[in-house]
């Protein structure tokens, strides 16, 4: 399984810092700041940093948001969007793994997998019901990659090379967002989402509130506040050689960033969370398996509904996809925890009387083998899932279901929606604006109805 | 004729004396500039030993190495460990990049650590086996100065690249571009500069014959097959003929675009200034009269002026791996926490794992909000054990405010920081030190010491900290 292996080392090293993220917890257990209580929702000085923030909300109020999921790993589509019409034919390429009573999808020939209907309101399949997810199967682009890696850059870029490139949502923030707010586009990790990387306008980088802030051994409370006033102080220079502005200007806008959220920072003493979704989440409940995904994506919508300006947003699913071996197993649990997540998120923005403004992309690299190996799993492939989410996306399934009797010479699925098309599509018919701007290839790619 | 040897262009008359910096104006400022931008900074005690000798003597023991400030010494500093464990980099995760970082931070041969994570960017290899990142790693070491064409075919010949580019199993059937590609377009000449597509398809072809003894789906080592290879007649880059791999190489070394676009390079790797056109013509001389040896190359640009300009106003923002291994040289810690590896890769660089076969984006790319906190956050990581942790009873609390900020630079290693930082830091002292203390009495020693926390924090964490 020589191809898989670059996805684990990437996600290895992913998984590392997830793991050890730079949090308050982390640090706590380090010893480091033992009086951090003092945060939580004290007045402060935010000098002008909301303000930026909030008049960016403010220029546009009802500007459209899109929310880019990333499902790690290559999700399969077969078991996921189960063919129920050719099942026969379905059970023949996977005569170990098939999914016994996927849950029809009326009038689309195609079921689900059952871990789909976990959730608020019947998770995803509960969405779909209410014409509030649109499924894309068979997406991919021509000569699929195999490569989790290579695979994976063609997605982020939106541009078939391996060249270096900033994201393709970098490109449309550095087009049509603003200079000085960098919540507009907003990567839900501690880490920069490469969607994002290159942009020249301020974005930023930030999970929750808490992981916004920094701490400095031996300097607390009032203190710390005061440190930091004269570190804003140092910071505030504006040198116009290229090194030092980009030095000076990150500096500020971190500091902008935390200064902004240092509000809503859960107060671990009192247990008050000033983000406090008002719909239960997945590991909410004490005893309940956590899930990082949920949790940022209930930061996420909570961030939605403050005068943020935020525009793009980019999160990480949690989970494993590259399902070489127990495929079914992975797929019961992980499965289960996207649509849980998805769908309390959902809940959410509709709660918050938010949800007409977002809608969410959710895609993974690459589709899988349709013939199982023989190990539980199915091997690398092509033609594979993505869908749009929300109340304004279109319902339905949007795009043709491959072929399962002809496969390409590599004897995976038969791609029939390029990825490109759907980000065109998205654009300008959710985002109203250019794709050839922002795409080089998207004049080829032809276009879908995503919006309803 | 015998082209000469890199010696004997040193020995040279230099065709551009003016373009050097004087040697009359060699000052610390100078020492110091030239320690960061070809290694990882220094220790006030080293950058004075070096302001005291000379620019030459200062760039020949950063090229060829021998006595320094610390005599023969290899490697000075503790030893590395884990969380208290010995490292095991072929084994354990993380652990080879704290191996590499340890030399970073103790070698006593800078320049070579700081060209080999030079080469390990510009033959960026992603997502191999640890085993084979690190004998590329020796084997990049071992090349870092000297010839580029021994390098080349060192890098051609390497398993971790010949697995990441698919030029192992690359045969006569079917030859695989990708290897072909990038030598051109990333390693020797520069994208689209002077090559054709079909330049490409025929190197492929030229580079067709390895194979690779597999285990577990990687190539633990190559050899050659000739029944691989294609020996039909190719042309390349203009040379036509029964070409292989080597004379593919040296079509590309030999190419009129390689040497503008390796030294072009080199010199943005360690001056923030742009290249001027005669600079560039005379770095591609000493280039092309020494037979392709990069340490003439270096030489010339470690000891061009514009690599000193602006000396209270540094320009370069330090790379993710180079601010750590310097926040750990001049404070003189050693690595000790495997923590740097997720911190290092929050910074935005962990070695071993560039992003990809471009490696990674240098200058002000390095810089995000995330990465400004990761920065921040590194200063916290070293601030928070010794020696930089200001230990209880450790402060006086009769310093004055200009005392504290001469005791927190003492200890902090004495970090580069504009004269408005200066003037900030001041402002911070006198203001701590007063907060809340009535005329005549004495600081309490707890203010005392937050002030100097403070202090010693900011002059790591501050921006100025990230230039060099």
């Amino acid at each position: 399984m020589r191809a898989c292996d670059d996805f684990h080392a990437t996600d290895r090293a992913r998984r590392r810092m997830l793991e050890a993220p730079l949090s308050r917890r982390r640090l706590l257990q380090a010893g480091l700041g033992a009086t951090l209580s003092v945060y939580g929702a004290r007045a402060l000085g935010l000098g002008d940093s909301l303000e930026i923030a909030q008049a960016s909300a403010a220029a546009a109020p009802n500007a459209p948001v899109l929310v880019n999921v990333f499902i790690p790993g290559g999700l399969d589509l077969l078991d996921t969007l189960v063919p129920v019409d050719a099942y026969g034919r379905y059970a023949d390429l996977r005569p170990a793994l098939k999914v016994a009573e996927p849950l029809t999808l009326a009038g689309t020939g195609l079921g689900a997998h059952r871990s789909l209907a976990k959730g608020l309101g019947g998770g995803l399949t509960g969405l779909f019901e209410r014409g509030r997810l649109g499924f894309i199967p068979g997406i991919d682009y021509a000569n699929p990659d195999l490569s989790h890696f290579n695979s994976r850059h063609f997605w982020e870029t939106g541009i078939i090379s391996m060249r270096a490139a900033p994201g393709w949502m970098a490109r449309w923030i550095d087009r049509h967002g603003n200079p000085d707010n960098p919540f507009q586009a907003l990567s839900m990790d501690s880490g920069l989402s490469p969607l994002l990387r290159g942009a020249r306008v301020p974005v930023a980088a930030v999970s929750s509130p808490d992981d916004a802030q920094v701490w400095v051994p031996g300097v607390w409370g009032d203190w710390h506040e005061r440190m930091m006033e004269h570190y804003g102080a140092i910071a505030a220079r504006r040198p116009g050689a290229p090194g030092p502005a980009a030095v000076f200007g990150a500096a500020r806008q971190s500091r902008q960033v935390a200064t902004t959220l240092r509000p809503y920072v859960k107060d671990d003493d009192t247990g008050v969370d000033p983000l406090a979704a008002p719909v239960p989440y997945p590991g909410d409940t004490e005893g309940e398996g956590q899930n990082g995904f949920a949790e940022n994506l209930r930061y996420l919508a909570a961030m939605l509904n403050l005068p943020l300006g935020i525009r793009v947003a980019a999160v990480q699913a949690e989970g494993d996809f590259d399902t070489h071996d127990d495929q079914r197993v992975t797929l019961d649990r992980d499965l289960a925890k996207v649509s849980e997540a998805l769908s309390a998120f959902q809940a959410d923005l509709e709660a918050r009387g938010i949800a007409d403004r977002v809608l969410t992309l959710v895609w993974t690299e690459f589709g899988r083998r349709a013939q199982e190996n023989s190990s539980g799993g199915t091997d690398h492939g092509a033609g594979g899932l993505a869908w749009v989410m929300g109340t304004r996306a279109r319902g339905g399934v949007l795009s043709p279901y491959p072929d399962l009797v002809t496969f390409d010479e590599h004897d995976n699925l038969k791609v029939t929606v390029d990825f490109r098309s759907v980000y065109a599509s998205l654009l300008e018919q959710w985002l109203g604006t250019g794709a050839d701007e922002i795409l080089p290839d998207a004049g080829r790619v032809g276009r879908l109805a995503l919006v309803a | 004729m015998r082209c000469p040897t890199w010696l004997h262009v040193k020995r040279r008359p230099h065709a551009a004396e003016e373009s050097l910096v004087k040697q009359s104006s060699w000052t610390t400022a100078h020492a110091e500039r030239l320690l960061w931008r070809a290694g990882f900074g220094a220790r006030p005690n080293e950058i004075e030993h070096w302001a005291q000798r000379s620019r030459g003597h200062t760039i020949d023991w950063l090229i060829r190495g021998g006595s320094g400030p610390h005599g023969t010494q290899r490697m000075v500093g503790p030893a590395p460990n884990a969380d208290g464990k010995a490292l095991d980099p072929n084994n354990e995760w993380g652990h080879d990049m704290l191996w590499w970082l340890d030399r970073m931070v103790r070698s006593q041969r800078p320049l070579v650590e700081k060209l080999t994570l030079f080469w390990h960017d510009h033959f960026a290899t992603v997502d191999q086996d640890t085993p084979l990142m690190l004998a590329q790693n020796r084997m990049l070491r071992g090349h870092a100065l000297g010839s580029f064409r021994a390098l080349l075919q060192a890098v051609t010949l390497d398993p971790a690249m010949q697995g990441f580019l698919s030029l192992v199993d690359s045969d006569k059937r079917h030859p695989n571009e990708n290897f072909a590609r990038e030598l051109m377009e990333l390693f020797t000449l520069g994208a689209g500069n002077g090559y054709s597509e079909r330049d490409v398809r025929e190197a492929a072809r030229a580079l067709t014959g390895f194979t690779g003894n597999w285990r577990e789906g990687r190539p633990l080592s190559i050899r050659y097959e000739p029944d691989h290879h294609d020996d039909g007649v190719k042309r390349v880059l203009g040379r036509r003929g029964r070409l292989d791999w080597r004379d593919t190489l040296d079509a590309c070394i030999a190419h009129g675009a390689h040497a503008p676009f390796l030294v072009a390079k080199l010199w943005d790797f360690f001056v923030s200034e742009p290249l001027d056109r005669d600079t560039r013509r005379r770095l591609v001389a000493t280039y092309r009269d020494s037979r392709h040896r990069i340490a003439p190359v270096v030489r010339e640009i470690l000891g061009h002026r514009a690599l000193y300009a602006d000396l209270h106003d540094p320009r370069m923002v330090k790379a993710p791996i180079v601010h750590i291994a310097g926040l750990l040289r001049l404070v003189g810690r050693g690595v000790d926490d495997r923590a740097w590896t997720w911190i290092s890769g929050q910074m935005g660089q962990q070695p071993f794992r560039p992003p990809s076969v471009a490696g990674w984006d240098w200058g002000p790319a390095w810089m995000s909000t995330a990465t400004a906190r990761s920065r921040f956050l590194a200063a916290t990581w070293i601030a928070n054990d010794a020696p930089v942790k200001v230990q209880k009873g450790s402060v006086d609390v009769a310093w004055s405010p200009e005392e504290h900020v001469e005791q927190a630079r003492a200890v902090t290693g004495r970090p580069w920081t504009s004269g408005a930082t200066d003037d900030e830091l001041l402002k911070l002292a006198r203001r701590f030190l007063a907060h809340d203390v009535k005329p005549g009495d004495t600081v309490r020693a707890w203010q005392a010491e937050v002030t100097q926390s403070a202090l010693r924090h900011l002059l790591l964490s501050g921006p100025d900290a990230n230039l060099c």
